[in-house]
């Protein structure tokens, strides 16, 4: 009968594991209207970041052929900064980034305005950089 | 470079195995104790499916019956694939932990780690919570798993 534990014992694990998960990406929202780190210059464009790692096949076969076929339409002020999180984990870790690929827009003023997780097309992330303040060409 | 197409439907056709087979197993097992070397089973299931693919049964499953039967519609997303290996990963070592214990005679802690399994899978089947494959990044980001190509494949 001691048995009958074992669902119970599991479940309460894992519930636990999962409310602590949970808790943590939800934290990443609160990241949207922060400013994390001052932009480079002041006056600046809106800005992508965007974090990969090797490991990550879906960001060298997808995100980042979308980044550059976006980068080739855009203003030369727009950055749109690569971060390899392996290089640079201080910076993934203050992005509270959670899985690759994650891009985040930032606007001029270095205040995060979206944030994708996983896989985000061009087209979405040039409506994020509209919302952020980037001039549509006429 | 094309983008890798990776099938979800696959993965709610192992997770739905698991959930099934654990607590079937775990019910029966209740009259008959052997039941529990089903871990066993299982676990050889989830570490040769993450070994290779061809030897993937709940795959083989999924694409020459559920699917040309209609039985289970295709989900195919952009999507690296390599989190979900690990996942199972995890699945495959905690199945195998659990038959060491079945083998041993410690039932209780055997089905503990067999109804964890089945708790991680049912979050990732109802609600596309993949506890392991956010584990996967975080061990990424910290350095602990390789970072090699291969692993991603």
């Amino acid at each position: 009968m001691i048995l009958l534990l074992a669902p119970l014992i599991a479940i309460a694990a894992v519930g636990i594991v999962a409310l602590a998960l949970r808790a943590q990406r939800g934290s990443q929202r609160e990241l949207v209207g922060v400013v994390v780190e001052p932009p480079r210059r002041q006056g600046a464009m809106p800005s992508i970041l965007y974090f990969t790692g090797e490991a990550c096949t879906i960001c060298h076969t997808a995100q980042r052929p979308a980044l550059r076929a976006l980068a080739a339409g855009l203003d030369d002020g727009v950055e749109i900064r690569e971060v390899d999180v392996a290089v640079e984990p201080e910076l993934a870790r203050r992005y509270r980034v959670m899985s690759l690929p994650t891009t985040i827009v930032l606007d001029g003023s270095g205040q995060v305005t979206d944030i994708n997780v996983g896989f985000a097309t061009g087209e979405t992330l040039r409506r994020q950089l509209v919302d952020a303040g980037m001039p549509v060409a006429a | 470079m094309a983008a890798v197409p990776f099938d979800r439907s696959v993965l709610k056709v192992n997770q739905s195995i698991l959930m099934v087979v654990i607590v079937v197993g775990y019910v029966i097992g209740f009259a008959y104790p052997e039941a529990a070397y089903v871990l066993l089973a299982l676990a050889v299931m989830m570490l040769a499916a993450v070994a290779s693919p061809s030897l993937n049964l709940p795959r083989i499953l999924y694409v020459r019956l559920l699917r040309p039967s209609g039985i289970v519609k295709p989900r195919v997303v952009q999507e690296d694939p390599a989190p979900h290996r690990f996942a199972q990963l995890l699945g495959g070592v905690f199945l195998a932990a659990a038959s060491v214990f079945v083998v041993t005679g410690v039932l209780l802690v055997a089905w503990v780690l067999a109804w964890i399994v089945v708790a991680l899978a049912f979050l990732n089947f109802a609600f596309n919570i993949c506890v392991g494959c956010i584990m996967y990044a975080q061990l990424v980001r910290v350095g602990v798993l390789p970072l090699s190509r291969a692993t991603a494949r």
